[in-house]
């Protein structure tokens, strides 16, 4: 039997849309999603407390911390619910129930992705929102590079959604958070691998080189503090380009669609026994 | 395999195995495991088809390859004329599988609207067919309930709710009276009354035998991973006398002269007889009778489908059917 024909109906969105849909409802009412983003607008509100501590600084400080918090927060949402979205349904059977409807095995992956998305893209926007308004309240105003920074780390957790899920293809939730976490930390630090690969030389450089192009340069999503474009980039002034934003979104739906296009070969493939 | 003729000459084939096999691979050292050795049947349009074995008899697996859960070793297997797992046939099949696990975050109207979308049911439809189903097995009263707080049987309701909600022409439901109690059985085998008689086909695993007996057209036995015996029940069931139940109060004084081979407990009825098959029944009552013995009943029995599962169960693989 062919493991892979499924697809000979004029296919229309909708079944997807339905998972997409089921899956942020899913969310939406799980209550740990809630106390992290609880703990998140926790620890925005507290950049104004480390704000008041800095002199002349407040306004960057509770922007960094505020843009910290989200990052991390969001990060560990991704990885928390993403290493979860498939195994729990093979966990749980419901599988079962939703594989012999009208709908391909791929188109599965792709709406729990996009429900995934729709969830992190709303609990993103609730914590910038949070942050814009502190930065309102204490006198600042809530700039163009804010919401740049906002958008980049939406991109950012769309990747590690990507990398999550595909270890939940195959792998148990507490390994697939290892490993997920794993790219995360190693993929934040590319530039720094790069820079040791190229201080290391010989067959180490040549493993590190390839090691940074397979991970995904997590790095440019956060660049705070590195040289862009022969510039120091900084959230807080002259933040990155237009050119860069597009570029770096291109690059992380790319490398999303790589990793999801493993994910539904994975999963396609498997028996549900 | 035993094959017996079919009694509608040339009928449509809306479900049909053919060799289906399928080997698992368990363990660190990678253990060869034979689910299903050999399976094969098919199933016509408008009947009410059994799949019946033991546990662990390769039932399960052989439904998730019909859907598509598994792949088969080998073999293959169609859906109304589709090779599995096809979506054009996806599209007019409803699946019940053995112990169903829903979204437990939502009520049933929210896991039927949700199925209805799967199914690419319009949102008005949905919203209608969600209605009557919910209606048609019996959780009016639980609406608005999260599936969580649903018991066993109400869970297997909404199951089979759910696998009418794209309002299938074939119904394949995996152990369906599993975990019910008796009403519930009754409910669930009345409901499947009812969709045949609406024109739906209808297969259903089991190994509860009087739910196959009483609505079943024809009976697929599988034992071990391959079918023992695929046919309508009334051909597969021996017609042969197995044996006849005497019930007697016995004449007082000299006990009374049993046939070879009877055997015999006293119930609160009177004195119960099992005469074997080929006893002298006529003349034994007859004795019976002029020794002064007042007889209550005589019920021949006949081979029952527990005697043909039980019979086919317990023959060896490769042996002839007796």
């Amino acid at each position: 039997m062919n493991r892979a024909r499924e697809n000979d109906r004029v296919s229309t969105i909708g079944p997807m849309l339905a998972i997409a849909r089921n899956t942020f409802r899913e969310a939406a009412r799980n209550k740990i999603l809630y106390s992290l983003l609880f703990f998140a607008v926790l620890l925005i509100l507290s950049a104004v407390a480390l704000g008041e501590l800095s002199l002349n600084e407040e306004a960057r400080m509770i922007r960094d911390v505020g843009l910290f918090g989200i990052d991390i927060f969001s990060v560990l949402i991704a990885i928390f619910v993403g290493v979860n979205l498939l195994y729990k349904e093979l966990d749980l059977k419901t599988v079962y129930t939703i594989l012999p409807k009208p709908i391909a095995r791929w188109e599965f992956v792709l709406g729990k992705w996009l429900g995934m998305l729709m969830t992190l893209g709303i609990q993103i926007a609730v914590m910038g929102a949070v942050l814009a308004l502190i930065m309102l309240a204490q006198g600042g105003h809530p700039d163009a590079a804010v919401a740049k920074a906002v958008w980049l780390l939406f991109v950012n957790v769309t990747i590690v959604t990507s990398v999550a899920l595909l270890f939940s293809s195959f792998s148990s939730p507490f390994l697939s958070g290892f490993f997920s976490l794993g790219v995360f930390v190693v993929g934040r630090s590319v530039p720094d691998l790069r820079q040791l690969g190229a201080r290391a030389g010989g067959g180490v450089a040549r493993v590190i080189d390839v090691a940074a192009s397979v991970l995904p340069n997590l790095h440019l999503y956060y660049p705070s503090g590195t040289i862009v474009g022969a510039e120091r980039v900084t959230v807080h002034a002259q933040f990155v380009s237009a050119n860069y934003l597009v570029w770096t979104t291109l690059y992380g739906l790319g490398y999303s669609v790589a990793v999801l296009s493993l994910a539904m070969f994975i999963f396609r493939r498997r028996d549900f026994v | 395999m035993t094959a017996v003729s079919q009694q509608t000459p040339n009928p449509e084939v809306v479900l049909r195995a053919v060799g289906l096999a399928k080997t698992f691979r368990l363990g660190f050292f990678r253990k060869r495991v034979e689910a299903v050795k050999d399976v094969s049947f098919d199933v016509h349009r408008g009947e009410i088809f059994g799949f019946l074995g033991p546990n662990g008899a390769g039932k399960t697996t052989t439904l998730k390859m019909l859907m598509g859960l598994i792949f088969p070793s080998r073999g293959r297997a169609e859906v109304l004329g589709l090779p599995v797992p096809r979506l054009a046939a996806k599209r007019r099949v409803g699946y019940l599988p053995e112990s169903p696990y829903f979204y437990d975050y939502l009520t049933p109207e929210e896991f039927l609207d949700f199925i209805g979308a799967l199914c690419d049911v319009p949102s008005a439809e949905r919203r209608r067919r969600a209605d009557r189903l919910i209606a048609r097995v019996g959780l009016d009263h639980a609406r608005g309930r999260p599936l969580r707080k649903f018991s066993k049987g109400m869970l297997q309701r909404i199951g089979i709710a759910q696998a009418l909600m794209g309002d299938p022409e074939l119904v394949i439901l995996d152990e369906p009276m599993t975990g019910l109690d008796p009403i519930g059985r009754k409910e669930v085998r009345d409901l499947i009354v009812e969709l045949h008689a609406e024109g739906r086909t209808i297969f259903f695993s089991t190994h509860i035998l009087p739910d196959v007996e009483m609505i079943c057209d024809r009976v697929a036995i599988v034992v071990g991973g391959a079918i023992r015996n695929v046919g309508p029940l009334g051909a597969l069931l021996s017609a042969r006398l197995l044996s006849t139940e005497v019930v007697l109060q016995p004449p007082p004084g000299a006990p009374l002269a049993l046939p070879p081979g009877t055997h015999q407990h006293t119930g609160t009825d009177g004195l119960r007889l099992d005469l074997p098959e080929g006893a002298d029944v006529d003349g034994f009552l007859g004795t019976a009778l002029a020794a002064g013995a007042r007889v209550l009943s005589v019920s021949p029995r006949r081979e029952s489908l527990e005697d043909l599962f039980v019979r086919e169960a317990r023959r060896p693989a490769g042996d002839k059917q007796t």
